[in-house]
């Protein structure tokens, strides 16, 4: 990766009346990264995504994309794709128009039959907007946003209204681009997504990051949890665990794989069957819920 | 700008209410005034008559499409579909408002050749050019500073009629009665000098440079609706 971020914001702020949606909020994305900006309802995650974009101007702080002002769109706006959160398209006109207007304005040269391609739209190519499901217009969204295949491409909740077969579909895409060493930003409350797939993550909350890393470095601030199901004549386990009713026992360990041996000896030695065993590492999910907790 | 431009001009004649408003509505109003041009000629002039087709014709076929335009393209959100693109925003709205106000223009043209034909040449073409430049012009202005106040196509049938009405009604009274009393009064209003600019460029009998300077409450007004346009136009709808 080179060393120079293709995004750099520094302590933005942002500011509607008296609510502060942004504070201080910095972090840079490197080149070839995918970087997931994810957040809890009303973290400020949309007003940070537009301002990167280019769509609003920062109340304070700056935001350079390719070391320039987003907002200097002939500059940079060749350079990127940007996936809207919502269509956005002329109802009249046709998938083929629209593909052929948005991306040419784009100033990025591509054609159009092989992006319709990517996203499976060729058969739709003649049908207009208005007469698209909800799926088939966040692949035509897609498919501007790829078109003449840019440096960095925003994805604002991509998959949402997506079937599993489209949104396989999107991420093959995606992965096709990153192998060109295309530079991704992510926001998605599909958790499993960004953990699947983002190089970093930063989750906001309250209008700046509650924390920011690698997948596993956001979960290993929070135990590994397991769980099973004791009979009643059993003498209690051989780790700290809460009982949390109908003979259920939870453990929170920061050493899953040495605590899940220590308990399946001991359930051997003993000849004691662990129902309902489920372990695992901690997910984004968790991370989210004790930010909720908090 | 171009592209986008072209692709309102296939939205304009796929879509079968603009078609109506844009085309087939100032058509067939200004083919009655022509048809019923002596009938108007004893109530005022062939320079009233003029002045009316134009003004029905910007106020109808280009103010009221603009706005409704605007506030559509904002409310599907296609605006900011522009706006992630790599064109400036003077670049999309002159894109999204060239066909229509070429259509116009056109119009306007066709309509003022057939009535010349029917009833007699103006005395300045060239002032009745600049007339109609100057009427194009502040519509558009006031077309941009009203789209800013409209929120949805449905709303724009709510937010056009003060503008609509009040420069048909203006462009009547002047018309019919003259500026030779509440001269100022008439000017100032939005269509009034224009109006009488017309008037001058039909009928003839007042000199150029007199009727040049009509131009200036005109322009006036479309400084005033960039104003206002500037402080109230938004690109995505409110929240």
């Amino acid at each position: 990766m080179s060393s120079t971020p293709v995004i750099d914001v520094e302590r933005l702020n942002l500011t509607y009346g008296d609510f502060h949606a942004v504070k201080d909020l910095s972090f840079q994305v490197a080149r070839g990264e995918l970087y997931a900006l994810l957040g809890t309802n009303g973290a400020g995650k949309t007003s940070t995504l537009e301002t990167v974009e280019g769509h609003r101007a920062a109340t304070s702080g700056t935001v350079r994309v390719f070391g320039q002002s987003p907002r200097d769109r002939r500059a940079v706006r060749p350079r990127m794709g940007i996936m809207l959160q919502e269509s956005g398209f002329s109802p009249d006109l046709t998938v083929r128009e629209s593909v052929r207007l948005i991306g040419g304005l784009t100033e990025r040269t591509d054609r159009v039959d092989r992006v319709l391609g990517v996203v499976d739209l060729t058969r739709k190519a003649s049908t207009k907007v208005a007469q698209l499901s909800g799926g088939e217009k966040r692949r035509l969204d897609f498919a501007t946003a790829v078109y003449g295949s840019p440096e960095l491409i925003f994805l604002d909740e991509p998959t949402t209204g997506l079937d599993i077969r489209s949104r396989d579909a999107l991420w093959d895409a995606v992965d096709r681009l990153r192998e060109d060493g295309t530079t991704i930003v992510l926001t998605t409350h599909y958790l499993e997504e960004a953990q699947q797939r983002a190089d970093r993550v930063g989750l906001m909350h309250r209008g700046t990051f509650h924390r920011e890393g690698t997948v596993s470095e956001l979960t290993r601030t929070l135990p590994s949890t397991i769980g099973f199901v004791l009979p009643a004549h059993a003498p209690a386990p051989p780790l700290p665990a809460t009982r949390e009713g109908d003979g259920r026992f939870l453990v929170e360990t920061f050493g899953l794989q040495k605590d899940l041996h220590t308990l399946l000896g001991w359930a051997q030695d003993n000849a004691l069957e662990l129902r309902d065993l489920r372990a695992g590492p901690t997910r984004l999910d968790d991370v989210f819920r004790a930010i909720g907790a908090e | 700008m171009f592209s986008i431009a072209r692709g309102e001009l296939v939205q304009i004649f796929r879509n079968r209410l603009v078609l109506l408003t844009t085309l087939v509505l100032p058509v067939a109003f200004s083919a009655m005034f022509i048809y019923l041009r002596e009938t108007f000629e004893k109530v005022a002039s062939l320079g009233y008559i003029a002045a009316l087709v134009l003004f029905f014709v910007v106020a109808i076929g280009l103010y009221t499409t603009a706005v409704t335009t605007l506030a559509s393209r904002r409310q599907n959100l296609f605006l900011k579909r522009l706006r992630s693109t790599a064109v400036s925003d003077r670049g999309i709205l002159s894109g999204l408002l060239l066909p229509i106000t070429v259509i116009t223009v056109v119009q306007v043209a066709v309509i003022l050749i057939v009535l010349a034909s029917a009833a007699g040449a103006p005395s300045n073409a060239l002032l009745l050019v600049v007339a109609v430049l100057a009427a194009v012009l502040m519509m558009l202005g006031l077309a941009l500073a009203t789209a800013g106040v409209t929120n949805s196509p449905e709303h724009a049938q709510v937010t056009t009629l003060p503008v609509t009405i009040g420069v048909l009604g203006v462009a009547g009274w002047v018309g019919i009665s003259g500026t030779e009393k509440l001269a100022v009064l008439k000017r100032m209003l939005p269509g009034g000098s224009a109006t009488e600019l017309v008037l001058n460029a039909w009928n003839g009998g007042v000199r150029v440079s007199d009727s040049l300077t009509l131009l200036g409450p005109t322009l006036a007004w479309v400084v005033v609706a960039g104003v206002l346009a500037r402080r109230f136009f938004r690109w995505e709808p409110r929240r």
